[in-house]
């Protein structure tokens, strides 16, 4: 299953900016492929739907995320990702127009 | 192209947002933004008590003033609880909780006054209202390893507060 998201925030600045949109390939559709390196959109319970760079998964697929900002708010601060939290990865990014 | 495509969709229909959660572009955090916020919920407190002890008829214009001070009491006691849960989620850290583990029971704490502070009219659980947010600015200077004073406020209510000590 696929869904659209509109990104909010800078935290994965420079490679995704306010604005941009991405597609998201679902879950259970991609969750063993999830690497490091993927972008991962979770619904977090405290700050909601949230999108990330998985920087590692745990030998028990414990999945930590972080930003590209250095103010970026992730797995540093919050831990690693449930499981149950993945909506599911990005597979196409739609970027601003650069002027 | 696809992007005024995607533009228009969202207008259209609104795209769910996806949060790249960031603090940018502060890292400036404060306690004393709460800590006014309490002090000023006991404030309005007092001053329903005054004014009801000059009204005690009641009339418009009293109800008048003091619906106001209640609204007022309301919004200060949520924002003190909004300050110090925006510093507790986004500034707080593991280590910080290490060394201070009766953090989370602290912000628990504050959290259930400022809403007794919201549903009565009792000085006393506002002012241990305040004083639980001075007890959280003293660990949250703390943590900065910057050190406190405790210093009556130059207004009314002239409680004791907790400062930095620059």
């Amino acid at each position: 299953m696929l869904k659209f998201a509109k990104i909010v925030d800078h935290s994965l600045w420079p490679e995704y900016r306010e604005g941009d949109f991405v597609l998201i390939a679902k879950i259970p559709l991609g969750f063993r492929s999830i690497r490091e390196g993927d972008v991962v959109v979770f619904k977090h319970p405290l700050y909601g739907l949230m999108i990330k760079k998985v920087r590692q998964v745990g030998p028990e697929n414990q999945i930590y995320v972080t930003g590209t900002h250095e103010k970026s708010v992730d797995s540093r601060q919050f831990g690693a990702v449930s499981q149950d939290w993945i909506m599911g990865k990005v597979v196409w990014h739609i970027g601003r127009p650069t002027r | 192209m696809i992007y005024k495509l995607m533009k228009m969709l969202d207008k259209s229909f609104g795209i769910e947002q996806a949060k790249a959660h960031c603090d940018i572009p502060c890292g400036i955090y404060d306690p004393i933004t709460a800590q006014i916020a309490g002090l000023t919920v006991v404030r309005m407190i007092d001053l329903m008590a005054d004014l009801e002890s000059k009204h005690p008829e009641g009339g418009l214009e009293m109800q008048n003033s003091l619906g106001r001070y209640v609204a007022s009491k309301e919004e200060h006691a949520e924002k003190a609880k909004h300050d110090i849960r925006v510093i507790w989620g986004d500034y707080i850290k593991s280590q910080h909780m290490e060394k201070h583990p009766n953090l989370h029971e602290l912000v628990h704490k504050i959290m259930a006054l400022g809403s007794k502070s919201r549903q009565t009219a009792d000085r006393e659980t506002a002012v241990q209202f305040v004083e639980a947010i001075n007890e959280f600015a003293e660990i949250f200077w703390e943590t900065k390893g910057i050190a406190v004073k405790r210093a009556k406020a130059p207004y009314p209510p002239a409680l004791e507060m907790v400062y930095p000590d620059l």
